[in-house]
């Protein structure tokens, strides 16, 4: 009898366990997207190393049904992060609303977020890419068209960004842009001065000249990291025949295009000429950027504007920061009006019960000291037009910025066919190090279209 | 075959046993929750899985009711596209020539530690190591360090050496990734199956080694007829531990190709996951559909692979 009675209880004990391990955490509803997070420590970025990072979130954030829940793309330990918190809790001083920001990051968010809202979760807003945001996630957004226009928000919001962001989405607004990036030549701007470059190259024949002066002042020219390197084909491509018609070569496999030999030729003459980095086969993330730009070695990388936060600390807060768009090259159809350039961008959940609230901490946000503090601590671009002054390290990048007016969407088209993007980089980086002729490039392509 | 009533004979509560089996109730009390919880957590899945395989699904979450019946498409897809037989050969890479170094590694150092030697503790500590240090930091230092072609351990190794081969060998370029990719991860592996070999051969007694050097055998000669075929149960454990974690090889094949995935380090899983989160920082086209394909061929990879296993490696015909 006293077995049965001890059995009982021990069934009762592990069925109880059982339900408690499966159980919430009683109403706060992040604890199954918090688990989600690890993942975010995996990749991307050196901040989204930091184990704390992917858990961690704001002081401010007080999970209950009446705080505006807020899940960020950021990672706690990112300036972006500590920024907007501080910005978060100046709102909830000022407004009283509550909010519980959750710093999820890029893999946390690209992973959580859509099963989240599909499963019911009490999510406001969030944020990320402006393309991913508005495209991959498009059927969850909030039309912010009557918010935008009785907040009078456009009055002082970039012109081109929120152009941009109605192009994504289909011509009306969904999200609103903050953290404006470029995707251009950064340079070393000492380096050029002692090669004897006086101004940027806007075509092909001024950029081969400016490799060969660098290459002759004993730098390296150009450098790049396999992470970004599929760009320098998708943007020469582009230039070539335009950015729609790259991407139909890329995602149809028309390799027989004579504009991906043409492309292949010009990096076969830049790696014969020895413009590359000796390691540019090499150079994995991020080591072409902190290694040799970073380190004065090399002169050229094409990258984000994100580049000079992200090297700061090596690079020192004296390295002469320069920016030109992409050259032309000749018979092209783009110039250097034409590049990659965006923002990440703030949506509100259709589904939101406080969605003014939503737009008004938005608002906050991207505007005035906010977004003028984001900027500072971030060294990005501000959104608000009124926030005139850029970190010093991108006063070099608004001249560029300002003479875009084609968007491409990342990689210029190069990545536009995931099966295949690999496989270019793979090639591509081998033709720049010398190691593959043009010719050998395309037919790489091509076997592997088969 | 793991034998659950005869073990517990064996340890002298078979008497035990046979009361309980007639307590159907309470069987079914503690089975039930069991069952339950194995149905929501493996089998639902495993259907639902199996199910969307066969159907073209842009977000993982999707309602049934977004699907689109696609046949066998997506099986044919993997099939015909380049990418996803590259990261079958990847994994089948791993698996084979990475079990060799891992396995033979492991055995080598489990047989010396339990040997004898001094400092055993400190030696299987130090060999264990790598599996208590976080794989991004592990990576980071690989691929940043080791393996640098300007500052690396190996170019310096080889600098002082004058083995001008390895001081201008290029780890990190798309023909020599998967090298560098493979003695990375081997070397955090093989602490983890080093301390089950030890533990196996540790569970040995040592009368038959007394008995056979009374007999004239050396320690080879131990090792390969009383150590070997005594660790055939721990050496199909470590084959079977080896295969589910190759099969699943993901966060080392991510840290080797940041950002966007590279044809040396992609893997099963990586495509999988491009396949239902988008690739790299562009927006390409999801399918979870395909993804779920990959998770099919992936398990019928893996169990062909135990049954294999099991045939090649029968313990139950020696009991010690």
């Amino acid at each position: 009898m006293k077995k049965k009675i001890l059995s009982a209880l021990l069934c009762t004990s592990m069925v109880a366990a059982a339900l408690t391990g499966c159980g919430g955490s009683g109403g706060s509803g992040d604890s199954a997207p918090a688990a989600e997070t690890p993942a975010a420590s995996t990749e991307e970025t050196p901040a989204a190393e930091e184990p704390a990072a992917a858990t961690e979130e704001a002081p401010a954030a007080e999970a209950s049904g009446e705080s505006l829940v807020y899940w960020s793309m950021w990672d706690a330990a990112e300036p972006q992060a500590q920024a907007i918190s501080q910005s978060i809790e100046k709102f909830t001083a000022e407004t009283g609303i509550a909010v519980d920001v959750q710093f999820k990051g890029r893999t946390g968010i690209r992973e959580g977020l859509q099963p989240a809202l599909d499963a019911g979760t009490n999510i406001d807003l969030f944020d990320e890419d402006i393309d991913r945001v508005n495209t991959t996630w498009g059927s969850y957004l909030l039309d912010l068209e009557e918010l935008a226009k009785a907040n009078d928000y456009e009055s002082t919001a970039n012109a081109g960004l929120m152009a941009a962001c109605r192009e994504v989405a289909g011509g009306t607004l969904k999200s609103i842009p903050y953290q404006p990036n470029v995707f251009a030549y950064f340079y070393n701007a000492d380096i050029f001065e002692e090669a004897g470059v006086t101004a940027v190259p806007t075509t092909w024949t001024e950029f081969l000249d400016t490799c060969q002066k660098i290459k002759d002042a004993g730098y390296t020219p150009i450098t790049n990291d396999n992470a970004y390197i599929s760009s320098l084909f998708g943007y020469h491509m582009s230039r070539l025949i335009g950015e729609s018609a790259t991407e139909e070569v890329v995602k149809n496999g028309d390799w027989d295009n004579p504009a991906v030999l043409k492309t292949a030729q010009a990096y076969e003459e830049l790696a014969s000429k020895g413009y590359f980095s000796e390691t540019i086969e090499s150079n994995q993330w991020p080591a072409g950027q902190n290694t040799e730009l970073a380190m004065g070695t090399a002169a050229m990388y094409l990258n984000g504007s994100w580049l000079p936060n992200e090297v700061k600390d090596i690079a020192g807060e004296d390295f002469n920061w320069g920016c030109f768009s992409y050259p032309a090259v000749e018979g092209g159809v783009d110039g250097t009006e034409a590049s990659n350039y965006g923002a990440q961008v703030f949506a509100i959940n259709a589904k939101s019960t406080k969605a003014e609230q939503a737009f008004e901490l938005i608002t906050y946000l991207t505007k005035g000291e906010a977004d003028a503090l984001l900027s500072e601590m971030s060294v990005g671009i501000p959104a608000d037009s009124n926030n005139a002054e850029w970190p010093a390290l991108l006063s070099n990048v608004k001249p560029v910025m300002d003479s875009l007016t084609t968007r491409y969407p990342w990689g210029a088209g190069a990545e536009a066919n995931a099966d295949m993007t690999p496989i270019i980089i793979e090639n591509f980086t081998k033709l720049c190090g010398g190691s593959l002729d043009a010719q050998g490039f395309v037919d790489a392509l091509k076997t592997a279209g088969n | 075959m793991f034998d659950g009533a005869a073990l517990l004979h064996l340890i002298g509560i078979g008497k035990g046993v046979t009361r309980l089996k007639k307590n159907k109730t309470m069987i079914v009390v503690f089975v039930t929750p069991a069952v339950v919880m194995f149905s929501i957590i493996f089998l639902y899945p495993i259907i639902r899985t199996v199910l969307m395989s066969f159907f073209k699904i842009e977000g993982v979450t999707d309602a049934m009711s977004k699907w689109e019946f696609s046949g066998l498409a997506n099986y044919i897809k993997l099939f015909s596209t380049e990418l996803f037989r590259i990261s079958m050969w990847n994994i089948f890479r791993i698996w084979f020539f990475g079990g060799i170094i891992v396995m033979g590694l492991a055995l080598l150092f489990a047989a010396i530690l339990t040997s004898g030697i001094r400092f055993k503790n400190a030696f299987r500590a130090i060999i264990y190591m790598p599996n208590v240090v976080s794989a991004v930091a592990l990576a980071t230092m690989w691929l940043q360090y080791v393996f640098s072609p300007k500052f690396g351990l190996f170019k310096s190794i080889g600098k002082a050496l004058h083995w001008e081969w390895l001081e201008k060998f290029q780890w990190l370029d798309p023909s020599h990734l998967f090298i560098a990719l493979l003695v990375a991860y081997c070397f955090g592996m093989v602490g983890y199956h080093m301390l089950i070999f030890a533990s196996g051969i540790e569970r040995i007694g040592t009368e038959y080694y007394e008995a056979a050097t009374l007999d004239g055998a050396n320690r080879i000669q131990q090792f390969r007829y009383i150590t070997l075929p005594l660790l055939k149960g721990v050496t199909k454990t470590n084959i079977t531990m080896w295969s589910i974690s190759s099969a699943g090889f993901f966060l080392w094949s991510q840290l080797f190709s940041m950002v966007v995935s590279n044809t040396q380090t992609i893997t099963p899983v990586v495509y999988m996951y491009q396949n239902i989160f988008g690739a790299g920082n562009s927006m390409t086209e999801r399918n979870a559909g395909i993804g779920a394909a990959v998770g099919v061929l992936l398990s019928i990879c893996v169990v062909l692979i135990f049954i294999v296993c099991d045939k090649i490696f029968k313990d139950n015909d020696i009991e010690f």
